[in-house]
């Protein structure tokens, strides 16, 4: 092979190189383009043959200082503690929003549920829940009894709730209701009985 | 040796006759108390209606009153100014008066910016001789005057004398919520706004005589009102009206504990 067709084969390889990089660029642009925007999280939809279920939400309201019903709809789920959680997440959607009929901050949240045997319920929430909510007796007492009685209604087989706050055992909600001990629900029922009749 | 075993029978003797005195005196019933004019009355036989036993002397009405919160729990923060713990501390201070000028006795638990633990608040309340245990709060939430008696926990068995700590107020719950009731009836009459509920609050459920919590709030939505010292007066002049309509059921009721 002579040096001058060593030269033809040197040239046209480079350009066939310098080619494919300019394709390759095109396709990285396309791809670029056809991804989602940064900073603008996509919402998943739920899946089209996930069941919706029908719930009741005992919602407290500070200005009758009252426990009212509301029905929403949750997806159905199967397991008890994947429900109970967005069950409260149902709640706490309403407390958390912009005018809520009893306030908590934003950053108010649950972190777990847990169904312990003979129907207990072990509920943990973060701290924001806590030093967020407005203190006082009836405050305190609207709080608790509303997430009690909106689970109590809506799973079966719970008779005892327990709170715990960021995972630890807490004296009181606020400086009030105490969270030392374990709520029946029954007790919780008839409170709530007292608190729907303004 | 004989003088010996003679005294000896004489000391015996003597010694039984001496216990024997001391049992009859011990058995006897206590003598009837004197009648108030101080002069002396006659022994008389007691006539067959008499009861066995003579009524013990009505003893004066003690109310325990409760500030809640206090020292480093300062509780809610009603306005940027006011905070709970003092707010409670002036209402308790000011029902005493409004209780005293009614022939009340009053006890207050927390007289200064002290920090007391529940627990601790429950031991005096315990200890003492009080007929009724009042906790007092504030807050800025509802309207009018709220009255708690205990929602009690899930806890152990009382056994005889020996309560459960954390339910000791099973035995007079129903007592703690007939004077709800007898309360809020009476304030209703003064045409203020107030509601009977009942609460998971400490140390409401650790204490075994009537327990009651009052808190209160605004008739106006304003926070600042429940500062106002011409708000609390009215407060407290009302409890205090129906704390002294209730002032002969509490006492009966303090005569007839153990």
């Amino acid at each position: 092979m002579n040096s001058r067709l060593f030269f033809v084969l040197t040239c046209c390889l480079c350009v066939i190189a310098l080619a494919m990089s300019f394709y390759m660029w095109q396709l990285r642009n396309r791809a670029v383009d056809n991804s989602i925007p940064s900073g603008t999280p996509e919402v998943i939809a739920a899946p089209s043959n996930a069941t919706q279920k029908q719930i009741t939400l005992w919602v407290a309201h500070d200005d009758t200082a009252t426990l009212k019903s509301q029905s929403v709809s949750i997806a159905s789920s199967a397991e008890r503690q994947r429900e109970a959680e967005d069950i409260f997440r149902s709640l706490l959607e309403i407390y958390t929003a912009k005018g809520s009929p009893h306030p908590l901050p934003a950053g108010a949240a649950l972190r777990n549920v847990y169904f312990v045997d003979r129907g207990l319920v072990v509920i943990d929430v973060n701290s924001n829940f806590a030093s967020g909510q407005t203190s006082g007796i009836l405050a305190e007492e609207l709080t608790l009894s509303s997430l009690v009685q909106t689970l109590s209604a809506n799973i079966q087989g719970i008779s005892q709730v327990k709170f715990l706050v960021d995972g630890k055992e807490a004296s009181t909600l606020a400086g009030h209701a105490d969270l030392s001990n374990i709520y029946e629900t029954s007790q919780v029922a008839s409170f709530a009985r007292q608190l729907s009749a303004p | 040796m004989r003088w010996n075993n003679s005294a000896m029978r004489l000391l015996l003797s003597v010694s039984t006759f001496c216990f024997a005195c001391l049992l009859m005196i011990a058995q006897s019933p206590p003598s009837a108390p004197q009648g108030t004019t101080g002069t002396a009355t006659q022994p008389t036989a007691p006539s067959p209606s008499a009861p066995a036993n003579p009524v013990p002397a009505e003893k004066p009405l003690l109310i325990l009153i409760d500030a809640a919160h206090g020292g480093t729990d300062a509780g809610a923060l009603l306005t940027p100014t006011a905070v709970e713990k003092d707010i409670t501390l002036n209402v308790a201070r000011r029902l005493k008066q409004e209780l005293n000028t009614r022939g009340i006795q009053v006890q207050l638990l927390r007289d200064g910016d002290w920090t007391l633990s529940a627990d601790q608040r429950a031991t005096t309340a315990n200890t003492g001789d009080a007929a009724l245990y009042i906790s007092v709060h504030a807050s800025s939430l509802g309207s009018g005057i709220r009255l708690f008696t205990a929602m009690l926990p899930a806890g152990g068995d009382n056994n005889g004398p020996f309560l459960d700590w954390d339910t000791a107020q099973a035995a007079a719950l129903e007592r703690s919520k007939a004077i709800q009731a007898q309360l809020v009836s009476a304030i209703q009459q003064t045409r203020f706004p107030v509601r009977a509920l009942m609460a998971p609050l400490r140390p409401l459920n650790n204490i075994k005589s009537p327990a009651i919590a009052i808190e209160i709030s605004p008739t106006t939505g304003d926070a600042a009102q429940v500062a106002s010292t011409g708000y609390q007066q009215m407060i407290c002049s009302a409890v205090g009206n129906a704390l002294a309509s209730l002032a002969q059921s509490l006492r009966t009721n303090t005569g007839s504990r153990p």
